[in-house]
């Protein structure tokens, strides 16, 4: 008899939703050369058992969903294939540091002569696994402490704790996810948070308290979420000199809402893509689960992407949002859009455009913008093939507006509104991705389309942040 | 406790003219506003209308949170007071005694409005906390009040109330007006006499809390306490009559 040791094709691929496995928890598999003594390729065969090893405190009915695909094999290859395929299941689940498969021969009474046993043996991660970071911006620095329990109960479900200590500001938040056993990508998950954020360009001082749960679950080719919110916002201003209208905004409010955000995405990578497109829908309504605040918000995006010649990609983007207050009381400083600054209209100042009192932006109800690109590699490629595809160079042509409408008017009026005084700018610069979730950018821009009141920033702008116009 | 009287700090320096849209921003009046915060609003509106400086009073349930500093108007009031040209009709010995009276005024009246609003358990549960959670939502309007009377709490226990009674409380603020009673004497004037249309913010911030505890008090039937104090509800009687003649009756009660 002979014995066939098969190993996983590539070290990891990675999709989904954030999954909890960091890279550097999985070690890369060493391809190993094993002699064979038989050749099984073409034979029918049948996977008579399937054994984990390794199994701490993982469930195992959690498991037999991920590997039942191993048993429909019927011939080697295909059992080399549905294997590769449970171990990618099994490290998504994000509760394994290693997974390593090993398909083996029946022994034993029962064996069958054309019998195979896989084998996974799996090494848990820690139960308790912690972080410690170090951040600086915003004029502040702060610590991050993290707890995770990757398999808090022993069907994947993870509890996080993140801590983080300021110079300036506090903030905290505890969230527990839980996958449906077999069908991870349809998943809740309950949070409970305290975030403070300073908004300079409003002279804006926020603390949020909430609770949240949200489901997550795959429809067709989108991905669908249902989250309710449960906050109370405490507003106020950032110093002495803040305008009256951000004072009058000043003091605690509460919000429940209930918000829906269906996304497609088809693109190959989320920050630099070369082909696919993005479609972003996320509506809320706050105010009929109780609370202060009423409002209906509609937001969308959209991103085209074309692949050119000489490795140029053509990127086309378009945002837009509408926020609709319900009953008398005006919509709250917090839930209005805000645009500009390095990420969005390029050439502006941080959230610097638009309403404002005295040099405090208030934000619009209504937005829109959009945004072309052309991507190319940097000019004569250094790092080919290495560090250099991190970077890439591009030329942009931003525009946009933000505005408050006056909801009585009607629609012809809204869309003259939207369309007259735009903010434009153009010019060009230089893109680092970082990993695959957020991208540095520094840009010479030239603004024009300047309104009275906007803030601009011409010439070069630096900016870093994970969702780009 | 923070009124928004600074909301018109920021619209004025001292040496400017008075603007014409002066505005002080107090809480809801019928729903919301709590003893200390209603005296301190009239103490305000009592010293800027006996000086004849013109102010809007407009109702706001954030009203407490629109001061960016958090102080409240006393600081106010002595600031604009010191910087105030027609100060200079006292002479140091009466304007050291006259701060020394408003701060026995600040001190023991609005600590024993703060005491009673939310220390003593029955006022707290059926007036300060239902008054102060009006404006907002389940639960935010809970957490808030307890917050708050959780707040003033730590500030009694810091200086030395935590462990009165009701009574002594109400001797404190006896003793107080007798204090004043005494200092009044027979005058009808804290001050000078000529000046006392200049320099009301002593006569106006007692005003203020005496009027509105008096208020408050009375409904309570506490009446026994006030009758105690002739001598100084003589006196208010007259500031009303003063602020009346002055002011066209601004000021009701």
């Amino acid at each position: 008899m002979g014995t066939v040791h098969a190993r996983s094709l590539d070290p990891l691929p990675m999709h989904g939703p954030e999954l909890g496995v960091q890279a550097d928890d999985i070690e890369a598999p060493e391809i190993e050369q094993q002699p064979r003594q038989e050749v099984l390729e073409n034979k029918d065969v049948v996977v008579q058992r399937v054994h984990i090893d390794g199994l701490g405190r993982t469930k195992e009915d959690l498991l037999s969903y991920e590997i039942a695909e191993v048993f429909r094999a019927k011939n080697l290859i295909d059992v080399m294939r549905r294997s590769h395929e449970a171990r990618q299941k099994l490290l998504r689940l994000g509760i394994f540091r290693k997974v390593e498969v090993v398909i083996d021969t029946s022994r034993g009474e029962d064996a069958l002569p054309n019998g195979l046993d896989v084998t996974f043996e799996v090494t848990e991660l820690r139960r308790l696994t912690g972080s410690y970071n170090t951040m600086v911006g915003n004029n502040e620095g702060s610590m991050v402490l993290g707890l995770k329990l990757p398999n808090a109960l022993g069907r994947a479900e993870k509890l996080t704790f993140q801590f983080s200590y300021g110079t300036k500001e506090t903030s905290y938040g505890l969230s527990f996810f839980k996958p449906q056993p077999g069908n991870f990508e349809r998943n809740v998950s309950v949070n409970a948070y305290k975030v403070t954020g300073q908004f300079p360009w409003s002279s804006l001082r926020e603390t949020d308290r909430g609770v949240s749960t949200e489901l997550s679950f795959p429809l067709w080719k989108t991905n669908q979420t249902l989250k309710w919110e449960g906050v109370w916002r405490e507003l106020g201003s950032l110093g002495q000199t803040a305008s009256f209208a951000i004072r009058e905004e000043s003091g605690h409010s509460l919000k429940s809402s209930l918000s829906h955000a269906m996304v497609i995405d088809t693109r190959n990578s989320s920050i630099l893509p070369r082909k696919g497109g993005l479609l972003k829908i996320h509506q809320e309504l706050a105010g009929y689960t109780g609370g202060d605040a009423s409002f209906l918000k509609e937001d969308f995006e959209i991103q085209l992407n074309k692949s050119l010649i000489w490795d140029s990609v053509l990127s086309g983007s378009l945002w837009g949002g509408l926020l609709l207050p319900i009953g008398d009381k005006p919509t709250c400083i917090a839930d209005r859009f805000y645009l500009g600054g390095p990420t969005s209209i390029r050439g502006f100042s941080m959230y610097s455009m638009g309403p404002q009192s005295e040099g405090d932006y208030l934000g619009g109800e209504a937005y829109w913008a959009g945004g072309l690109h052309l991507y190319t590699p940097l000019p004569f490629r250094p790092g080919r093939g290495g560090f250099g595809d991190l970077f890439r160079t591009h030329f942009f042509l931003n525009a946009g507006n933000l505005c408050n409408l006056n909801y009585g008017e009607g629609p012809r009026a809204h869309l003259k509104k939207l369309a007259e005084c735009i903010r434009w700018s153009y010019g060009l610069g230089i893109v680092l991705r970082l990993g695959n979730i957020a991208r540095l950018e520094l840009n010479y821009c030239i603004p024009m389309g300047v309104q009275s009141g906007d803030r601009i920033c011409d010439g070069f702008q630096f900016g870093a942040g994970i969702r780009f116009l | 406790m923070s009124l928004a009287a600074e909301a018109f700090v920021s619209q004025m320096a001292a040496a400017e003219p008075w603007p014409e849209n002066a505005t002080l921003y107090q809480p809801l009046k019928d729903d919301q506003i709590l003893l200390s915060d209603h005296a301190s609003s009239l103490s305000v509106q009592a010293y800027l209308r006996m000086c004849g400086l013109p102010v809007q009073v407009v109702c706001r349930a954030n009203a407490e949170y629109m001061s960016p500093s958090g102080q409240w108007c006393r600081n106010w009031a002595l600031g604009y007071f010191a910087g105030h040209s027609l100060s200079d009709a006292l002479d140091d010995v009466q304007r050291a005694e006259m701060k020394a009276y408003m701060e026995l005024v600040y001190n023991m009246l609005l600590s024993a409005e703060l005491y009673l609003q939310w220390c003593d358990d029955a006022t707290a549960v059926e007036i300060s906390r239902p008054r102060y959670s009006s404006p907002y939502s389940w639960p935010l309007g809970k957490i808030l009040a307890y917050q708050k009377q959780w707040e003033v709490r730590r500030k009694m226990n810091a200086i030395g109330w935590g462990g009165k009674t009701l009574e002594q409380v109400y001797e404190d603020v006896s003793q107080c007006c007798q204090a004043l009673s005494q200092r009044l004497g027979t005058q009808p004037y804290f001050f000078n006499k000529q000046y006392v249309f200049c320099l009301p913010s002593c006569p106006c911030c007692l005003y203020g809390h005496v009027a509105a505890m008096a208020d408050r008090l009375l409904k309570s039937n506490l009446t026994y306490f006030l009758n105690q104090q002739r001598d100084y509800l003589a006196c208010l009687k007259l500031i009303h009559q003063r602020k009346a003649g002055h002011c066209c009756g601004v000021c009701k009660t």
